[in-house]
């Protein structure tokens, strides 16, 4: 007989799940049509956010603790799951119009996804370190996948930047590992608790190293150039995906190792506070200056990412419950926001901002909804991004970030000028003929339906979600026991 | 009952999109009257008392609302010049649902400005109000409105942001439970920190009141907003700065105050003799008006960083009463350009064929200048005597600006309405149907409560006393 090792799949099962559907629309593609198998993708991700309700505060793991189905997993998993049917909702009414339409898309989207999953159940720096390239390695290809010069060249700048990122992250890793002498979160932190002083420079450098990592993969600036070339240059669709799944998930790894292993790590704070002003403003600097909405739309992602950094400032107890709910309300708005443009765009180059001007009267609609969009972007209340950056605000305030804090709200003018001029433009009376790809868009007008509903609503109720994770002591166990 | 009072008006708005266009018109007018109707006697049951509940427990912040008497009169003259702008709208603007929509959602945020008694709360509301505000310019300004809008929106926000840190650091700092005004009273800043805040508030209200120099938007504002005026009522009700400061600003921040009384009253008194001569110089209309209001806003400014009781009665009587006729005076604008297809202040000898107009518009203006006998002339009196006495030569700076008024007012007012009608100028029309009431109404309040200031005075003394006694 053979000997299992010691492994329980029951915490698994959501990334299982998401794998299951993956590895099934590889081999489906071969025989049924792109979407079908886009259907069946959706249905899995149901799967994986249903089997995700049994695991709910029971604080299961697998692997001697090198997975954890901790509550804060659980939660980001949903957030991530979101963000992965949104996409795919999406891409059933644009893919085929943005030449995506074949399975294989599906099937890649899939194994990005249950990467980004693993990242969000990590409980070791060797789990992250999998889920993190299972995530990258599939987002090159997403990326690539349309076979145009545009994808290509992002492709490969994805690729190139990412692939550093990837090896500061790992050389992080070294070091951390050699600075105390353990890959497991918990033993990182129970090790950093107790160091010799020897060790402290070597876990410094592996810290900041790792902060350098991440910021590759959450685009913190000055680590931020690739992302919107990218995120313009890529299909839509992808876009998307990669503005919030992607994102997302980075932003998990992130709360794993500093705010569970490294949480009591010296000189990263520090750091983190700098990087994140930088962020603040270069990333709204930059978007006043941008002629076409879709590369507005990824340099105000760089600009969002400086906001959700504000939330790691904290302590977890505080940073994380803010955090998961602006990710939440992050990927619901950029989700719907960049759904709107795959639905209107001509090209894959998406709409130029003049191409705004009286949208408004002629997809009344698509016009409101992304108004909204942009106006809880702005952080503009009764909608759910003002609560999502109040949160943060109040984190980085209390634990003496207040001068980030400063630096955030003046930012966030800039911010508002950029959102807004689109948001006028789009009401203002115009008699030009109808300039957007006209069709039927069920699925996508589905899906922005769902996100504004989803912003109002949690603007307005914020305890829908935020009820769920404002438990202080599910946060301070982060790296695990 | 508040609850319906403050988001009746928004259900109505977004009910108004799905009524059929013949019946917008009523449902908006319904709604307005009925939101007037509920805070009439509201008035009779001697107002609404604290309600609150947790809203986001987690993080202190509650729903409490209530209105006592200075929030309840400013509710009172929302509700009512609301009514009387959706009355206007419905004649004037064509296709008007998606105005009458913008105005019924701004009315419910600036009735929970006045009723809020959370400071998040309070912020949201303030920033509720501007969403509708922003979508006006949008869809109903004029050609150069892009910037203008911008600019208001820049403002606006620069304020609001510095505003949230600073509520945010007033609880964390504080160590209030909660973010409910009686918890932070209860829990204050001291010291430097108190004054820091204090500045990132008053960077909200100094924008919204405005003062000088953050008024820039103020004039752009007005002339690119529709010509009707109706935009512009808003607009005036809009000015919750000195409400802000007198609700939060001198509760909170004591210290603060006292120690920036000698410079923000200085300020203000420059804003309001500024205004009046830059509003000396204007040809058009709307910006004559705004400059007007920037330097009325400057006196209910000096009124209230004076921290002296005669002075914010007086204030918050100016304030309650500069927005009835204002507006009023925003829409006798509006109505004017409807007819000759100008705002502008050298038209010429509307008086001949427009009696009943040029005669309620010029009552109007009296209320303005502060001729006594009308709503205008007790506020600024009372402000400025009670400026006087905490510091004499502000106050007399600041007087000046009365007499500039009487100057720009009535000049302007000449060569509009007085002089001679040009040859082959159109006929000019007099008030008809629903104008009579458009204007009728602003202008008997504002006799009525020139003449007999009780009852306004009954809502503002007590708890005006409360706060000078408790506070500074």
């Amino acid at each position: 007989m053979m000997q299992l090792p010691d492994v329980s799949l029951l915490p698994m099962l959501p990334i299982l799940l998401v794998l299951l559907g993956a590895v099934a629309a590889t081999v489906l593609g071969f025989t049924l049509h792109r979407r079908s198998v886009a259907v069946l993708a959706i249905i899995t991700l149901l799967l994986s956010a249903v089997s995700l309700v049994p695991l709910w505060n029971r604080g299961l793991s697998a692997f001697n603790g090198s997975l954890q189905a901790d509550n804060p997993a659980l939660a980001l998993a949903f957030v991530l799951l979101l963000g992965g049917a949104l996409t795919l909702l999406v891409s059933l009414d644009t893919a085929y119009r943005a030449r995506l339409s074949f399975p294989e898309f599906d099937a890649m989207l899939l194994y990005a996804l249950s990467g980004t999953l693993i990242i969000a159940f990590a409980g070791d720096l060797i789990t992250l370190l999998i889920g993190l390239e299972v995530m990258s390695l599939s987002g090159y290809v997403l990326v690539t996948l349309q076979d145009s010069r545009r994808s290509d060249e992002s492709g490969l700048k994805y690729f190139l930047l990412g692939a550093t990122g990837s090896a500061i992250l790992i050389y992080g890793i070294a070091l951390t590992y050699g600075a105390t002498g353990s890959l497991n979160f918990a033993g990182i932190a129970s090790a950093v608790s107790g160091l010799q002083t020897l060790n402290q420079p070597l876990l410094t450098a592996g810290a900041v190293l790792l902060l350098c990592g991440f910021g590759f993969k959450v685009a913190l600036a000055p680590f931020h150039q690739w992302t919107p070339d990218v995120y313009s240059g890529a299909p839509t669709v992808v876009s998307l995906f990669l503005s919030t799944v992607v994102k997302v998930a980075a932003f998990a790894g992130l709360l794993r190792v500093f705010g569970g292993a490294l949480l009591h790590a010296p000189g990263w704070a520090a750091a983190l506070a700098v990087l994140t002003a930088a962020t603040l403003v270069v990333g709204n600097l930059a978007a006043m200056f941008q002629q076409n909405f879709k590369r507005l739309l990824a340099y105000s992602a760089v600009a969002q990412t400086g906001f959700l950094a504000l939330t790691l400032l904290g302590r977890p107890e505080q940073g994380g419950p803010a955090l998961s709910y602006y990710l939440l309300v992050y990927t619901l708005t950029t989700a719907a926001a960049l759904a709107v443009v795959a639905a209107l765009q001509r090209s894959e180059a998406g709409l130029e901002i003049n191409d705004m001007r009286g949208l408004y009267y002629r997809h009344p609609g698509y016009a409101v909804a992304l108004a909204i969009c942009l106006a809880s972007l702005a952080g503009l209340p009764p909608f759910a991004g003002f609560m999502a950056k109040y949160m943060a605000f109040q984190v980085a305030f209390q634990n003496g970030y207040a001068w980030v804090a400063v630096i955030a709200a003046l930012s966030s003018i800039a911010a508002f000028v950029y959102y807004m001029r689109v948001a006028a433009l789009m009401f203002m009376p115009d008699r030009t003929p109808a300039r957007e790809y006209n069709g039927v868009r069920p699925a996508t007008t589905f899906s922005v339906a769902l996100g504004v509903a989803a912003i109002t609503a949690l603007g307005i109720l914020p305890n829908l979600a935020y009820g769920w994770v404002a438990y202080p002591d599910i946060w301070t166990r982060l790296a695990g026991t | 009952m508040i609850h319906v009072f403050l988001f009746l008006p928004m259900l109505a708005s977004l009910l108004l999109m799905i009524t059929p266009v013949r019946w917008r018109e009523e449902v908006a007018g319904f709604a307005a009257a009925a939101t007037l109707g509920i805070g009439l006697w509201m008035w009779g049951a001697g107002g609404a008392a604290l309600f609150s509940v947790g809203w986001i427990p987690a993080l202190g912040v509650t729903y409490s609302v209530a209105l006592d008497g200075v929030s309840l009169l400013l509710a009172l003259i929302t509700a009512l010049m609301t009514f009387v702008a959706i009355i206007y709208t419905a004649r004037r603007i064509h296709n008007p649902g998606t105005m009458l929509s913008l105005i019924l959602a701004m009315e419910t945020g600036l009735l929970g400005i006045y009723a809020a008694r959370d400071f998040v709360l309070f912020y949201v509301f303030f920033e509720d109000a501007l969403i509708p505000a922003l979508l006006m310019l949008a869809i109903y300004g004029k050609t150069h409105r892009m910037a203008a809008l911008i600019k208001f929106g820049a403002y606006t926000l620069l304020g609001s942001m510095l505003m949230l840190v600073s509520i945010i650091g007033y609880k964390a700092l504080g160590g209030s439970p909660s973010f409910a005004l009686s918890d932070l009273i209860a829990n204050p800043v001291k010291g430097a920190a108190q004054t820091w805040l204090y500045l990132g508030f008053l960077a909200a209200m100094a924008v919204k009141l405005p003062l000088f120099p953050l008024h820039a938007w103020l004039p752009a504002y007005h002339e690119q907003n529709h010509d009707s005026g109706v935009a512009d009522v808003m607009g005036t009700l809009y000015k919750v700065g000195a409400y802000g400061l007198f609700r939060f600003g001198v509760t909170l921040f004591p210290d603060a105050s006292l120690e920036l009384r000698p410079v923000l009253m200085a300020l203000a008194a420059f804003t309001a003799i500024y205004a009046a001569w830059v509003a000396f110089h204007q040809t058009d209309w709307k910006r004559l008006l705004a400059y007007a209001g920037l330097s009325h806003m400057g006196l209910v400014g000096l009124g209230i960083f004076s921290l002296n009781e005669t002075a914010m009665i007086g204030a918050l009587y100016l304030l309650a009463f500069q927005n009835v006729y204002t507006g009023a005076l925003f829409l006798a604008a509006g109505m004017v350009q409807e007819r000759v297809g100008s705002l502008s202040t050298r038209v010429g000898g509307l008086m001949t064929q427009a009696p009943i107009l040029s005669g309620v518009t010029m009552s109007l203006w009296f209320a303005s200048i502060a001729v006594p006998g009308l709503a205008g002339f007790i506020g600024e009196f009372s402000v400025l005597l009670g400026a006087y006495q905490v510091s004499p030569w502000l106050a007399f700076i600041a007087g000046l600006s009365t007499i500039a008024a009487a100057v720009y007012a009535l000049s302007a007012y000449q060569t509009t309405y007085w002089q001679a009608r040009p040859l082959g100028a159109i006929r000019v029309l007099d008030l008809q149907h629903t104008e009579w009431l458009v204007l009728g109404a602003p202008l008997a309040v504002a006799i009525f409560f020139g003449v007999y200031s009780g009852p306004a005075l009954n809502l503002i003394q007590p708890v005006v006393r409360a706060l000078i006694g408790g506070g500074a």
